[in-house]
């Protein structure tokens, strides 16, 4: 599971119905400075450090397997500190 | 498989569901640091092998399980003798 921070919500309107009305993030990975979306079951605040599943176990993580997703945030982290960036 | 090293435990009060209270670790493998399922019971400093996709899920404990990367063993002697870490 990557470790990334949260960036922002991702509002999409326009989106395809095995997408649902799950809540979109946009996640950073700090290092290499690369942006992903992850679906949302949590419900994270911006720049919370999180870790993902990805592939197939993020459609079960999303809560429920009919969810087309492959990034979905497993949990928050208590603490991490923050890598020199 | 991957061979990572334990390199502390994760804490993560806020979780989906799914995850349950299994142990998380922060492995690294080479430079990159993730996040692993402990089906074993690892004590940082460990060389342990992970196994990722579908089988993280299977081995964390069931199909269901959101894992996409689960630790499934702990090495005895790592690096092999002779060679160099």
């Amino acid at each position: 599971m990557e470790i990334l921070q949260v960036e922002a919500p991702l509002v999409c309107t326009q989106r395809v119905s095995g997408l649902q009305h799950v809540a979109l993030k946009v996640l950073r990975n700090v290092k290499t400075g690369m942006r992903q979306v992850a679906v949302d079951p949590v419900g994270c605040r911006e720049g919370n450090w999180v870790f993902t599943s990805l592939g197939s176990a993020a459609r079960y993580a999303a809560g429920e397997y009919s969810v087309t997703t492959d990034l979905t945030i497993c949990g928050i982290i208590d603490y991490w500190e923050e890598e020199a960036s | 498989m991957k061979i990572c090293q334990v390199e502390r435990p994760l804490v993560a009060t806020n979780r989906i569901p799914g995850l349950e209270h299994r142990h998380l670790q922060v492995v690294k493998d080479g430079s990159v640091s993730s996040v692993a399922v402990d089906a074993v019971g690892c004590k940082p400093g460990d060389w342990v092998i992970c196994v990722g996709s579908s089988a993280a899920r299977d081995a964390a404990g069931s199909k269901e399980y959101p894992s996409d990367l689960t630790i499934v063993g702990i090495i005895d002697h790592w690096p092999p003798k002779g060679a160099t870490a």
